[in-house]
């Protein structure tokens, strides 16, 4: 379990530079630095644990759904990265201190890399490849972070944006090929899948998961074509890029290849993938690192082309190759760290990164001067430097490939073109920067750093030495250790001492090293052949092909969803033209075996009436009064037809239900144009009119096979119920208040919701009022006229009695609380109408919303009674009573939900229909008008 | 305690309509107030159900004492009450955000948003296919009032066209309605699944027709492909407390597809099983490709969000497509975090346009925020959550969708589409992130600051991925149960269909 | 019988369809009521057709299947509100985009301008 601290702890550390933000920026280093130290320590103290090949592991589960489990492993790769990640880290940490100007936040960045430190661990020391996806991506996250610390310039949002794309893109695509990695060999557990190299690289899918696998690892690790996005990151405080660039961010690619080579290496898809993009890496990285005239654009580049070594040596897929390819990722680190830091020196005490500008800088900072060039020499490749030994074995390994066969020979030639152009670049950052005259009119005269500053590079400068003057015994060891995990146990035999005789690889450093001088002093031809070529700069293409996509999004969604209703409409009856139809071929016959009704001629002239009706609707609809007359005719027809087979309810409110809509359609009519202009093309015309022939026809003969089949549906039920359960003799209407009363609830809620919303939007209209019709004439004058009110008056009492009387029966016979209000609302509007508002005002006392709170209420509590008794929701409740006089009457409890349906009607129907009437007159409802 | 499940529903009812009348309707603070006592309360019920429904059994309440297939009854096993529990957690978030300075006008608001909050438990509880029709409209009816609040050109017409796609939409519903009981006689869906088992082959196809309409009504909620066209204009209109509320409705319609369409027309429908799939599948993967689009496309905040939503919507269906236990938990897992974190997000929007000036949610340049750093960083949360970046739960119900994909079709088309969308959610929410809180054309105007419980419903929303990912153990473990109970159609007929529920052994 | 009244319903379904697809609010609202009395005697007719059944119990020996009446009473009422709610929604958008266009915009082409605003 100490194993889980590793990572735990730098985690952790992103709280503390937060909470010792007040003690000074010193103060807040060291602080900082205290946990990844004891991580180190920790780190360390687990060495003896893993001698030989040996791994340890701590496990905790967590998704086991998706065999995805908290699960931490050492071993000798992940052992030398931690050192690398927790050591330079803490270097950065120390260096950052100076490097920070007072007007940047400390905290901040050490919050930050304290982040992306725990995500680089997580990476290394994971033991279950779903997890390392996680850390990848927290890598990603983080170093948008630190990338975009300096967010308000604009290339630093960019290349952040660029970098989290480019590392993101990749690293969906390695998800990808870790699932598929899953789904072959049945875990994600790493030992599980080192162990199953074999399966893997024979299963169907082994292609595609290397490919997508390697996506990962090339975007991470900068590889071409997708190196664009490093050099770009360096818009990042120099000790991000000394930390990102060096050992870790761009490091975790090539420790993914590492960690799965046992896995999926040595295959010659791996090779001619892996050692060619390295191969092309190495190149463009090294060839373009001579042109930058930015000293960290130099560095970036050969980063590039230090990456693309690494990825070559793991591509030629020999177990030399692999020790020097890990060896190497030690040596780059430390000398690269140390250079960018020099580099940060440079850039802090001169105010500028421009190598045209900083010229002769040894009179200066010669003390800088002298590790920098160090460093600089070991990036070269210079004897006595560990780049030097790291190298010998490069070239001493690309002699031993033959996949390309007899053109084998070109690799290790393209090899030292490469070393040339890498001597070159080094030549020139030393010469330019430290000799070659004097500086250029910098912001400021330049100076030796503060001593703290210095130690970081010293430190690592020395390590240079050290490890190129002693290697065996100062990494041998590590190297070992990390090699064989690589492996998988069995070391190759390897020296590393420096001088192995007057051999080859000898030969190809020499060549290099006097190819470099040659290049660099006559480096004028190549910069003047350079020139020819225009800038690239990855940044804004990137810009400029992101706009694009965007602009091509906004092209294709507008020609596909251009607002217009008609159309979406048009699609959503498609579908159900499609999948209806597409059932109905299946039907083999569409009339069933079930007895049919004979035709009478009654029933052909209402079906008559009725279509006549609705196409009449349709012919004449931009004449809108007609068309509603015509819409009435239909509505009445269909009334007819209910009340023809037999279903008196639905004639009456069908009845009741037109008369009202008809109202109101009348009433709307009033405020919308009375016409309907001809607009419609007639491709459109064409197509509607298909579309609806089409539909109505899907609808008709599903309608027709359904009545000519028999079934056997559940309502036999309410028949046999409905009098002993139910307490009614009309079937319907027990169903309606008992059997299925909740839907009867569920109907009133969302008639009194719909005159609440309906009075919301009446309050808010602004009004257009029309002073005449269509043709111009004007309204009658005489607004309520007399023989109207007196009419209408008389009316009123009768109504209300018929509808009390269509209410008590209603459990009986036709009728219900329904069509009752709607008669009493009916009646009540014709008073409206006749009398006019303020008269109605004066008279009718009822807040409407208020009504119809109460009349859901009122059903509702009815419905809840039941609980009292310990019975479900809307248990009925009823019972027969003999009154003297009276005679025999029936109690039940579906008459007060019945009138609670009656109140919401009223309700509902009059807020709708006089506020609607209202708004003819002065008087309106406001909007901050309480009900 | 059976009554707790029709209490889910009579709570939200009772407390619309009381605060319509004396003495709540009296001050809009009165009606918040109780609103949000109301709220806790169905956290509460949810939260009982919930651990009640994990025990294993299925609840049924049998409304008005008549016993399915011939009253309607609601159903409470561990999907419903889910569902439940994750809609109450969202009202409540909502309902806090109405506590800010923006409280809607009109004293009708809070309650229609109770009825709204009825509408959606209703869906989910009930049992009967004609009811859960009756509670589609009652939450579309609320929605369109809650929607036409505030007013405005863009919240009229988006209003306009929400409605009347809807009606047409409750028109095809009742004709699938009408086509299922012509056919199988009842409106029950545990009857009705036991129905089609023993459907006459010849009928096949009026039930094959009907079951594919209620697909349409189910996807126009859902905004599938190519119904999705009504919602970015919709929610981006709608102001942001409704909005976050609205992230549950397109997921009332996902439900309704998997109820339906795992139970109904399930394994064991015979030549009906399964005939949703061949239409989810490439909808669905559509439906993704689409709301790419629109997310590039975006040009304000709450518009990328909307579209967010779609392509969520398109992977939960191409998802559920797959007809598998595996897949639906998958889904499931992947269903609450999509919600939760599209509601804070259309919050945090708002916050953020709040503090914009009048620049509003547009995503160019604009003066700095008034708390800069603090919304950067719960924007910045948002976008790995909503995007499916680790550590948060995104990532989590990515990954189990993705491996819930088991044969070579199935994975090369639904990995390239779930991933390639979680890119574009990546581009997108970068640029606009770095243009929203970094790319600033001066120090803001006034210092507007975030009211507290405003901020508050935001945090609570944004913490929800990372716990659903922290106890992503459990979480996975509990939606492999529901799954698995959903699939098993035969349990299910089986205690909804059973002669006597609890209630009637207390006569 | 049978044929007639399905052809019926047919009809109407596809005048309410075809209103339904019309740019202006009107005629959408019209359409909508014509395609719910298209749904209204679709679902009624899923209790099959019976001409002289008794409407409620003891008036007669045999009776027609009571639930689809139910359900299309209820279907009517929800009918009712949604389209008072259209219908003002209508008003609501005439009045705040100035004309009755369902998109709020009116097309570059009218073939005649009767439109009066």
């Amino acid at each position: 379990m100490t194993l889980m601290w590793i990572p735990l702890l730098p985690l952790l550390g992103a709280l503390v530079p937060i909470l010792a933000a007040g003690l000074g920026r010193t103060a807040c280093a060291w602080a900082t630095a205290v946990l990844p130290a004891l991580a180190l320590a920790l780190t360390l103290s687990l060495i003896p644990q893993i001698e030989g090949s040996s791994s340890i592991q701590a496990q905790i589960d967590w998704i086991p759904a998706l065999d995805l489990s908290i699960s931490f492993r050492l071993d000798g790769l992940a052992l030398l990265f931690s050192i690398l990640i927790l050591g330079i880290g803490l270097l950065v940490i120390l260096y950052a201190r100076y490097y920070l100007s007072a007007q940047d936040s400390l905290p901040r960045l050490y919050a930050y890399l304290m982040l992306f430190m725990t995500a680089m661990l997580g990476i290394v020391l994971s033991g279950n490849l779903l997890q390392l996806w996680m850390f990848w991506e927290l890598t990603s996250i983080s170093s948008f972070l630190l990338i975009s610390y300096w967010g308000y310039k604009s290339e630093a949002r960019r290349g952040a944006r660029m970098a989290v794309t480019v590392t993101g893109a990749g690293g969906l695509a390695l998800l990808g090929g870790i699932l598929l990695l899953g789904k072959i060999t049945g875990s994600y557990e790493l030992d599980v899948i080192l162990a199953s190299g074999d399966l893997i690289r024979s299963h169907a899918w082994y292609p595609v998961t290397l490919v997508l696998v390697l996506l990962g690892a090339f975007t991470k690790s900068a590889q071409f074509p997708f190196h664009f996005w490093l050099p770009h990151a360096m818009a990042a405080p120099t000790p991000v890029s000394a930390y990102l660039h060096s050992a870790t961010m761009v490091k975790a690619g090539l420790f993914l290849m590492a960690r799965l080579y046992p896995a999926l290496a040595s295959t010659d898809l791996w090779f001619v993938l892996v050692s060619l993009t390295g191969l092309a890496t190495l190149l463009v990285g090294a060839y373009f690192a001579l042109f930058k005239h930015d000293l960290k654009g130099l560095l970036a580049y050969s980063t590039v082309s230090h990456l693309g070594l690494i990825t070559l040596l793991f591509g030629l897929g020999t177990k030399l190759a692999a020790v020097a390819a890990v060896f190497h990722i030690i040596n780059h680190a430390t000398f690269k760290a140390s250079l960018f830091m020099a580099a940060g020196i440079i850039d802090h005490e001169c105010g500028s990164r421009d190598m045209r500008r900083i010229n002769g800088l040894w009179k200066y900072m010669p003390y800088t001067a002298v590790l920098a060039m160090v460093a600089a020499l070991a990036m070269a490749g210079v004897p006595l430097l560990n780049g030097f030994l790291s190298k010998e074995m490069f070239f001493a390994e690309t002699l031993q490939q033959d996949f390309l066969g007899s053109l084998s020979w070109i690799i290790p030639v393209l090899a030292t073109l490469a070393g040339i152009f890498s001597v070159a670049y080094s030549v020139r950052f030393i010469h330019d920067v430290f000799f070659n005259g004097e500086p250029i009119n910098l912001p400021k005269t330049p100076h030796e750093p503060p001593r703290y500053m210095k130690v970081p590079v010293e430190i690592l400068v020395g390590l240079c030495l050290l490890v190129g003057i002693f290697p065996s015994l100062v990494v041998g060891p590590l190297l070992a250790l990390a090699s064989s995990a690589v492996l998988g146990g069995e070391l190759p035999e390897y020296s590393l001492a420096i001088w192995h005789g007057f051999n080859t690889p000898l030969i190809m450093s020499l060549v290099a090293m006097t190819g470099g001088l040659l290049v660099y002093f006559n480096r004028r031809h190549i910069y003047a052949f350079q020139k020819q070529f225009p800038e690239f700069n990855a940044n804004e293409a990137f810009e400029r092909v992101v706009r694009r996509l965007l602009a091509a999004a906004s092209w294709v969604l507008e020609r596909l969803d251009n607002g217009s209703l008609q159309r979406y409409l048009v699609l959503m009856l498609l579908l159900w033209v499609l999948v209806v139809g597409q059932s109905m071929l299946h039907l083999v016959q569409l009339a069933g075996d079930r007895a049919q009704l004979p035709l009478d001629g009654v029933s052909m002239a209402m079906a008559l009436l009725l279509c006549a009706g609705a196409l009449a609707t349709v012919i004449y609809n931009r004449n809108r009064v007609v068309a509603l007359l015509m819409l009435s005719v239909v509505g009445l027809m269909v009334s007819l037809v209910f009340a023809r087979f037999s279903a008196p309810d639905l004639a009456l409110t069908q009845l009741v239900v037109e008369v009202v809509t008809l109202i109101l359609l009348m009433l709307a009519l009033f405020f919308l144009p009375q016409r309907t202009p001809r607009e419609s093309r007639p491709s459109h015309i064409l197509r509607d009119l298909s579309l609806s022939i089409v539909i109505g026809g899907l609808m008709g003969s599903i309608s027709y096979a359904m009545m000519t089949r028999s079934f056997n549906p559940i309502s036999d039920f309410f028949l046999q119920n409905s009098k002993t359960g139910g307490g009614g003799d009309n079937v319907v209407n027990v169903i309606l208040v008992d059997f299925r009363g909740f839907d009867t609830l569920g109907e009133i809620t969302v008639l009194g919701i719909a005159a609440l919303g309906i009075y919301n939007l009446l309050a808010g209209l602004r009004l257009f009022m029309p002073s005449g019709d269509a043709d111009g004439r004007s309204w009658a004058h005489d607004r309520h006229p007399l023989v109207l009110a007196t009419i209408s008056q008389s009316v009123l009492p009768l109504a209300l009695l018929v509808s009390v009387f269509i209410f008590l029966r209603g459990h009986n016979m036709p009728g219900g609380g329904f069509i009752a209000g709607l008669v009493t609302a009916v009646a009540l509007i014709l008073q409206y109408v006749a009398q006019g508002v303020d008269w109605m005002k004066a008279r009718v006392r009822v807040v409407y919303p208020r009504l119809i709170a109460c009349g859901v209420l009122l059903s509702t509590l009815t419905g809840a009674a039941s609980l009292l008794f310990g019975r479900p929701f809307l248990t009925s409740w009823f019972d027969h009573f003999h009154l003297p006089l009276v005679g025999d009457f029936e109690l039940a409890s579906a008459m007060t939900f019945d009138l609670g349906v009656y109140m919401t009607v009223v309700g509902s129907t009059l807020l709708i229909l006089a506020n609607l009437g209202q708004m003819t007159t002065s008087e309106r409802p406001v909007t901050k008008e309480q009900d | 305690m059976q009554h707790l499940i029709i209490l889910s529903l009579i709570l939200p009812l009772l407390g619309g309509l009381l605060m319509l009348l004396p003495p709540i309707n009296v001050s809009r603070v009165r009606q918040r107030n109780f609103a949000l006592a109301l709220s806790a309360a169905a956290i509460l019920i949810s939260a009982l159900l919930l651990q009640q429904a994990q025990q294993g059994v299925i609840g049924v309440y049998a409304l008005g004492d008549w016993a399915a297939p011939f009253g309607i009854v609601l159903v409470a096993d561990r999907l419903s009450t889910l569902m439940l529990m994750l809609t109450s957690v969202l009202a409540f978030c909502s309902l806090l955000y109405t506590f800010g300075p923006r409280n809607e006008d009109g004293s009708f608001f809070q309650p229609l948003l109770q009825f709204q909050i009825l509408g959606i438990n209703g869906a989910f509880m009930t049992g009967d296919l004609f009811n859960l029709f009756v509670f589609f409209e009652i939450l579309l009816i609320a929605s369109y009032g809650l929607l036409m609040f505030g007013g405005g050109k863009t919240r009229t017409r988006a209003g306009l066209h929400y409605v009347i796609l809807n009606l047409a939409g409750s028109a095809i519903f009742l004709f699938a309605l009408g086509i299922l009981y012509g056919t199988l006689g009842t409106l029950n869906i545990a009857d009705l699944a036991q129905k089609v088992q023993h459907l006459d082959p010849g009928e096949a196809p009026l039930v094959r027709a009907g079951g594919l309409m209620l697909l349409i009504v189910f996807g126009l909620k859902a905004a599938m492909l190519p119904l999705q066209f009504w919602l970015p204009a919709a929610y981006a209109a709608s102001t942001p407390a409704v909005a976050a509320l609205f992230a549950i409705m397109t997921k009332v319609g996902i439900y309704a597809i998997l109820r339906v369409f795992t139970v109904i027309f399930g394994d064991a429908a015979g030549p009906l099983s399964h005939i949703a799939g061949a239409w989810l599948w490439p909808l669905g993967l559509m439906t993704i490709l689409i709301g790419a689009i629109g997310v590039l496309a975006s040009q304000d905040l709450r518009r990328l969000i909307a579209n967010l939503i779609i392509v969520s919507v398109g992977t939960l269906l191409a998802v559920i497509a797959l007809e598998r236990e595996n897949a639906t938990a998958a889904a499931l897992y992947y269903l609450l975090h999509s919600t939760l974190i599209s509601a804070g997000l259309f919050l945090l929007a708002d916050l953020i346009a709040r503090q914009r000036g009048k620049v509003g949610d547009r995503l160019v340049p604009g003066r700095g925020l008034g708390q800069n750093r603090l919304l950067g960083a719960l924007f910045f949360i948002g976008a790995i959550a909503v995007i499916g970046m680790p550590p948060l739960a995104g990532f989590v119900g990515k990954a189990l969708m993705l491996s819930a994909a088991s044969s070579v079709a199935e994975m090369s088309w639904l990995w390239p589409l779930v991933l390639g969308s979680s890119l574009v959610a990546l581009i997108t929410l970068s640029r606009a992130g770095s243009t929203l809180f970094w790319n600033l054309s001066g120090k803001p105007a006034e210092i507007v600051r975030a009211n507290p419980v405003q901020l508050l419903a935001v945090v609570i929303l944004l913490a929800m991925p990372l716990l659903l990912s922290v106890f992503a153990g459990p979480v996975t473990g509990m939606m492999a149960a529901t799954a698995q109970q959903l699939h098993d159609v035969q349990g299910q007929i089986g205690s909804v269909l059973q002669p006597v529920t609890q209630m009637v052994e207390v006569k | 019988m049978e044929a007639l009244y399905a052809f019926c319903v047919g009809v109407l379904t596809a005048s309410g369809v075809f209103l339904l697809l019309r740019g202006r609010t009107f005629p959408v609202v019209v359409g909508l009521t014509l395609l719910s009395y298209g749904v209204n005697l679709f679902l009624f007719a899923t209790g099959r057709l019976n001409v002289s059944d008794a409407a409620v119990l003891g008036a007669g020996s045999n009776h027609s299947d009571p639930l689809p009446q139910a359900l299309v009473l209820t279907a009517i009422v929800i009918g009712f509100a949604m389209t008072a709610f259209v219908v003002i929604l209508a008003m609501r958008a005439r009045g705040d985009l100035g004309n009755d266009h369902v998109d709020g915009r009116v097309p570059e082409i009218v073939l005649d301008s009767e439109e009066r605003n």
